[in-house]
């Protein structure tokens, strides 16, 4: 079962990857996000085990910060999207793998955001949306530039190919 | 490397004007410019008198209430009529300026409700982008023959409007009034359907003629909902009565009797009625269940208690449901549920369907299927997942499939309701293939067809083999694309 749910969509796709930076950004935001466990740990952990606690936290805080990032940084390598003639396909996930395909007929809203950690990396996320519920997809770590071009592409074909709900 | 805005670079490529599209324009003809809101002179349609006194009914009641059991225990009958007085004379005086800054404006292709006295609140509904326009008669409007109009237009949380109270009479008119301006465009369209129904459609709502279906006789009524629930009536009650008897022999009856009480069975016992209380409305909402067609959309009259009328549009139904309660299997009765795009907040529910047949036979199911969606098949063969995925749902594998039928997606699920989810291919607004771990182990994977609207009704096909999956993904983009570019296109 090596073969990914996306390597079997019929005909030849071009996946665009994302920008390199998106990996030190998800990593450093999956830091971030680990450093704050380990500190809410920490209290209890010195509170019963004395100083050794923090040390414990701090060991804690390093395996799991490790392997967090391990499987980020692996995640990341599974994003990709492709601009077909009709539609957007976008894919990731490392366990659920997910392929996710809008038609450009379809598209109601296109959504440009930049959180500060990805602002500081100069990243931006395009969102599309649909007029079904839940099923924004997201196109995380493009360059602005890149990110400007994709959504002034997308907004142009859905103008072009309005289809109905 | 700077922590620039990204829509810096764009912001002078957004001034120009947009490359040329298309050589034919999509959509419908853009109306005739006019003034996009109405004059503040134009004439306002006033709504009903009684609708503040009716809408604070609950408050009413409450006071009622508090004051007659004032009454009750001091045997004071003065001061009831002096309340009632005082109740009338404010009331009437706060209904008189309510009604002055409430009302509602056809202006052109939109329609502007007023409402508010303090917050003043003004809502353009565009009408070209009407869902459906339902007619609701609550038990307390009732008495004095007025109805309520909701007004949806397509979208989730808030995007619907009502107008209320107005004469039933009145109601019926601006109803048809607004559908008239919503549906000119379809209307022009050469659809097949539209040239069959003129006769019907001059056919008054109230005759009968026009109904498509015969009237569901309420005992068969009854016994539908009867066999529906009674699956999880049996079990609710085994279950209560297994971990009373268990816990009692352990335990010592009377112990468990006055502790567990309150802790668990008394909990449980109150869902167990509200479930039951449930059925009981359901059973009351879908007596006297009248379908007729009127042009491109279908109308349905229902309710014991509560009427309702409801209209859907033939064009926007994105998704229909047949339900199959397991105990209606051996007489072969079905239940028809059609979705729009519009998410209604009638009844406190998120998601909602219309109901198009509350239990019918094959005949029935078949005639109210090809009413809704044209051509529409009501009986499917759908494919089962691989063998493989047997021990992920035992019961309900037997039960489950999917197939690309001719014109819509269909997908089967559903153990104690059985569903066959049918979704035209014209509908689908995105796909989705996912596969989760112990799925790739096996080398299994779900295709979601979402439709606009909610959550609740998108066409899951679950534990497909991943080839298929994705190449039916494939198949489901291209026959939707297929599908629109022979629909007229439209822009809402």
């Amino acid at each position: 079962m090596s073969a990914k749910v996306w390597d079997l969509w019929p005909g030849e796709v071009q996946w665009q990857p994302m920008s390199r930076q998106l990996r030190t950004v998800w990593v450093l935001r999956s830091l971030l996000n680990v450093l704050i466990l380990a500190v809410l740990a920490a209290v209890p952990l010195t509170i019963w085990l004395g100083w050794d606690g923090l040390l414990w936290a701090l060991g804690g805080y390093v395996v799991l910060a490790g392997l967090r990032s391990l499987a980020v940084a692996r995640t990341v390598a599974t994003w990709g999207y492709a601009e077909r003639e009709e539609d957007l396909l976008v894919r990731h996930g490392l366990l659920t793998r997910r392929l996710s395909i809008v038609p450009y007929g379809r598209i109601q809203l296109i959504d440009l955001s930049a959180g500060p950690i990805e602002r500081m990396f100069g990243l931006t996320t395009v969102q599309v949306r649909t007029a079904a519920l839940g099923s924004t997809t997201e196109v995380p770590g493009l360059d602005p530039p890149v990110a400007a071009a994709l959504r002034d592409r997308l907004a142009v074909r859905a103008a072009e190919v309005r289809e109905g709900l | 490397m700077t922590g620039q805005v990204p829509e810096r670079p764009d912001a002078a490529v957004r001034e120009e004007p947009a490359p040329p599209l298309a050589d034919l324009p999509y959509g419908p003809e853009p109306a005739p410019a006019g003034p996009s809101a109405p004059p503040a002179g134009a004439a306002r349609q006033r709504l009903h008198p009684l609708t503040p006194l009716l809408e604070s009914f609950r408050f009413f009641a409450a006071a009622a209430a508090a004051v007659g059991i004032q009454v009750f225990t001091s045997q004071n009958f003065l001061f009831a009529v002096y309340v009632a007085v005082a109740a009338a004379v404010v009331g009437g005086i706060a209904s008189l300026i309510a009604l002055q800054y409430r009302g509602f404006v056809i202006w052109g292709p939109e329609l502007h409700i007023y409402s508010g006295v303090l917050t003043r609140s003004h809502r353009t509904v565009p009408l070209d982008r009407l869902q459906s326009v339902d007619l609701v008669r609550p038990l307390r409007a009732r008495p004095f023959g007025l109805a309520q109009l909701n007004i949806e237009v397509a979208g989730g949380d808030g995007t619907d409007a009502r107008l209320a109270y107005l004469k039933v009479d009145r109601a019926l008119a601006l109803r048809a009034e607004l559908l008239a301006i919503a549906g000119r465009p379809i209307a022009a369209a050469p659809e097949p359907e539209a040239d069959a129904a003129p006769a019907e459609a001059a056919a008054p709502a109230e005759a009968g003629p026009g109904a498509l279906i015969p009237p569901v006789p309420v005992r068969r009524l009854a016994v539908a909902s009867l066999l529906e629930a009674l699956p999880v009536q049996v079990t609710a009650l085994a279950v209560f009565g297994t971990a009373f008897a268990v816990t009692g022999y352990f335990f010592g009856f009377s112990t468990v009797a006055t502790t567990v009480w309150f802790g668990f069975l008394a909990p449980a016992l109150l869902g167990y009625v509200q479930s039951t209380v449930a059925t009981v409305n359901r059973f009351l909402r879908n007596c006297r269940f009248r379908l007729s067609r009127d042009g491109g959309s279908l109308l349905v009259e229902r309710g014991l208690t509560d009427t309702s009328h409801e209209t859907v549009p033939v064009d926007r139904v994105t998704a229909v449901n047949f339900d199959e309660p397991v105990l209606w299997r051996s007489r072969q009765w079905r239940r028809v549920e059609v979705w729009t795009a519009a998410v209604a907040q009638q009844g406190g529910g998120a998601v909602k369907s219309t109901m198009m047949l509350p239990v019918g036979d094959p005949g029935q199911v078949a005639l109210v299927a090809a009413e809704s969606v044209p051509e529409l098949p009501s009986v499917f063969a759908v494919e089962r997942p691989p063998r493989r995925a047997r021990w992920r749902m035992p019961v309900a594998w037997k039960r489950t499939g999917a197939a690309l039928d001719e014109r819509v997606f269909v997908v089967r699920h559903g153990v104690l309701v059985n569903t066959y989810v049918a979704v035209p291919y014209a509908r689908i607004q995105s796909v989705r293939v996912v596969q989760g771990p112990f799925q790739r182990l096996q080398g299994l994977a779900t295709v979601r067809a979402m439709t606009a609207g909610g959550l609740g009704h998108d066409a899951v096909a679950r534990h497909r083999d991943v080839r298929e999956a994705v190449a039916m993904a494939a198949e489901l983009r291209e026959r939707a694309d297929a599908a629109a570019a022979l629909e007229r296109p439209r822009l809402s």
